[in-house]
């Protein structure tokens, strides 16, 4: 297992939290929260090792087109780069949804 | 959660399919996922957690009524029960036994998808069924307890015996429930027992259809969302009532009996079976003579009932009524029999036949003494398995296990001292179905008492690491070590018993164990409590034995309301 962290400068707040996906095969889990600071904290846990440079890849051009302040927590089970990129987006839309955000 | 068109319930996610089965806005997850409590003992392994521990629970209502949804993720790690998801179903339904106790009746309806048993967590796992066991028991005294088993994974090993427990079973086609997964039978008992790559063969032998049509679950309905809120209902409402399953001893026994095993029974033969034996008058037949192996089970049972009249009828399950001073004790062990019917439980393995004869002899017990002092029941633990094999899936072998857990689980409530005493093998199922629901468990301290969930080449199989990467990982983690003394640092044990000869034991040694069933019964009294929570109150439990189901507990308990 690989643990790694990023942080990034932010600006625009998110409304709530928002948790999807699933710790299962090909899959991850997102949790993304609101965070009041002026930047953008990434965990990543990750069963795979050895894809650093490809995460920070991912992760970088996401951020870089979202401009968001949160604390987001990732959980994966060997999502491949499309995958996480398609979770991220959909944990951002889900934490600008106002009611039931909270699944 | 963006709805989209498609009604389908087995595609849903865990978390999908508990939402959808409550009334629109009344729903309140509880230790969710911003909760933080995840499963500690995986990331020590190398695995990554998952932040709900794979267990959803969303209070609400359904249809007005007041209703618990528990439902298993499947897709996290195949739907493992480890500490955290396992305190998660035992402590949501000890909170729901709660609420029926005060008047407030509430729905408790589990959704399962699950392997069974976390090998990476094991003997927490094994302990959190027998406690989630207990409380199902209990509650269906005041609501009926609703299982569906939409698949894809199905129930599987010891939820399978919990499933069996619940008032009703809802099954679509795509579901499956058996106590031994395919891969499992495979591993243990070949290739030729049972083929784990052969699909029809799989969900003929215990896929919803099948188990519908043969007694073994109660609805079947087709893959819809709508349909699975109209079953449930249904039984909410009491539109349908289903006698519940591990109280049909006479029936299950008859259709075990009209079953032979000495030939290839079909899946079709099966529903024909079940179909007769609701209009056959029961036959018993007569106890075989058993070629007596001397196993630990065997043994300690002569020497611990003395003289005293068995009262068994099938060889391999020993019953006899006897005295310890003026106490009067049931004692049942699980025991081998070289004839056999069913040849995968000839070696003492817990089989369809051993499951229904407990339960038949811990319900007579409870019978016998409805208006009178109650006995104590002993159940001497020496068990290898359950048994693995095709026959014993095609008939039922989980829902014997289950009768065999209600059985013992209705006398401790009834107010008989369940007391489990452990001489040799405590393994998984067997140990689920026979001593697992006790008051309190006695142990011998010995190299040879050994309690764990499956065999190691299984375990290994299973969870694809090596055998050198298991044992590894035992040493780390003492829920997957198998020793005895690994176990007590879990807490559940009453006692661990030094000095006593296991395996050739004299009268010396007979008194020993007399003694300690005698305090253990004492000991029962003393707390007037009919419950397994000493478990968790134990000082071992306390000083971290189960840290975490302690934990989810407190958290339950305060984010109830």
């Amino acid at each position: 297992m690989e643990k790694i962290t990023y942080t990034f400068p932010a600006t625009k707040n998110i409304d709530h939290r928002a948790h999807v996906g699933v710790v299962g095969s090909g899959d991850l889990e997102v949790m993304m929260e609101p965070s009041d600071g002026s930047q953008t904290e990434v965990t990543i846990r990750t069963g795979i090792t050895g894809f650093k440079n490809t995460w920070e890849a991912v992760i970088q051009r996401f951020f870089s087109q979202h401009d968001v302040a949160a604390k987001v927590r990732i959980n994966d089970f060997g999502a491949t780069p499309g995958v996480v990129a398609i979770r991220l987006a959909q944990a951002l839309e889900v934490s600008t949804l106002d009611s039931n955000g909270k699944c | 959660m963006i709805q989209t068109g498609n009604a389908s319930f087995v595609e849903c996610n865990g978390r999908e399919r508990a939402i959808r089965l409550l009334d629109n806005g009344t729903y309140k997850e509880l230790l969710g996922p911003f909760d933080g409590l995840e499963s500690p003992h995986l990331e020590p392994q190398g695995i990554v957690p998952q932040s709900d521990d794979g267990v959803i629970v969303v209070k609400g209502t359904m249809d007005g009524h007041r209703a618990v949804v528990i439902s298993i993720e499947g897709n996290f790690q195949g739907g493992g029960i480890g500490e955290v998801s396992g305190a998660k179903i035992a402590g949501t339904l000890e909170m729901v036994l709660k609420e029926c106790e005060s008047g407030k009746k509430t729905i408790p309806i589990l959704l399962f998808d699950t392997g069974g048993v976390r090998l990476q967590e094991a003997n927490y796992g094994l302990l959190s069924i027998a406690e989630i066991g207990a409380a199902i028991v209990a509650l269906r005294r005041h609501v009926p307890v609703i299982a569906v088993i939409p698949g894809k994974i199905g129930a599987f090993g010891g939820m399978s015996i919990t499933a069996g427990l619940c008032s009703a079973i809802i099954m679509t086609k795509e579901g499956r429930i058996g106590l031994n997964g395919p891969e499992v039978i495979e591993q243990e008992a070949g290739i030729r027992e049972f083929d784990s790559k052969d699909r029809p063969l799989i969900w003929g032998t215990i896929g919803g259809e099948q188990r519908t049509a043969a007694g073994f679950s109660d609805l079947l309905i087709e893959d819809d969302t709508g349909a699975v809120k109209t079953a449930i209902l249904s039984i909410i409402k009491g539109d349908v009532i289903f006698e519940t399953k591990t109280e049909q001893v006479q029936r299950y026994e008859a259709f075990l009996n009209m079953a032979d095993p000495s030939r290839r029974i079909s899946p079709e033969d099966v529903r024909d079976l079940w179909n007769q034996s609701g209009k056959k008058a029961f036959e018993n037949c007569s106890a075989s003579q058993n070629a007596k192996f001397k196993g630990r089970g065997q043994t300690w049972f002569d020497l611990l009932r003395n003289d005293a009249e068995e009262l068994g009828d099938i060889p391999s399950v020993r019953v006899a009524d006897a005295f310890i001073g003026e106490k009067k004790v049931r004692y049942i062990a699980v025991v081998p029999d070289a004839q056999n019917r069913f040849p995968r439980a000839r070696n003492g393995e817990v089989g369809v036949l051993e499951g229904w004869s407990i339960a038949k002899h811990v319900r007579k017990a409870i019978e016998e003494d409805r208006n009178g002092k109650k006995r104590a029941i002993v159940a001497i633990v020496d068990v290898p398995s359950q048994a693995y094999g095709y026959h014993e899936e095609l008939l039922g072998i989980h829902q014997a296990c289950a009768a065999a857990v209600d059985a013992y689980a209705s006398a401790r409530l009834a107010g008989h001292s369940v007391i489990s005493f452990i001489p040799g093998n405590a393994i998984s199922g067997a140990f689920l179905s026979h001593g697992m629901q006790a008051n309190r468990l006695i142990a011998l301290r010995d190299p040879e008492v050994n309690v764990h969930v499956m065999s190691k080449q299984s375990a290994a199989r299973i969870t694809q690491r090596s055998l050198e990467e298991l044992e590894a990982a035992a040493k780390k983690v003492p829920s997957m070590a198998y020793d005895i003394e690994s176990f007590e640092q879990l807490g559940a044990l009453h006692s661990l018993v030094d000095g006593v000869d296991a395996s050739n034991p004299g009268q010396k040694d007979c008194n020993v164990i007399y003694k300690e069933i005698e305090k253990a019964i004492e000991d029962v009294a003393m707390s007037g409590s009919t419950d397994l929570k000493n478990r968790l109150t134990s000082s071992f439990a306390k000083l971290g034995g189960r840290t975490a189901s302690i934990l989810v507990r407190e958290k339950l308990n305060e984010q109830w309301n």
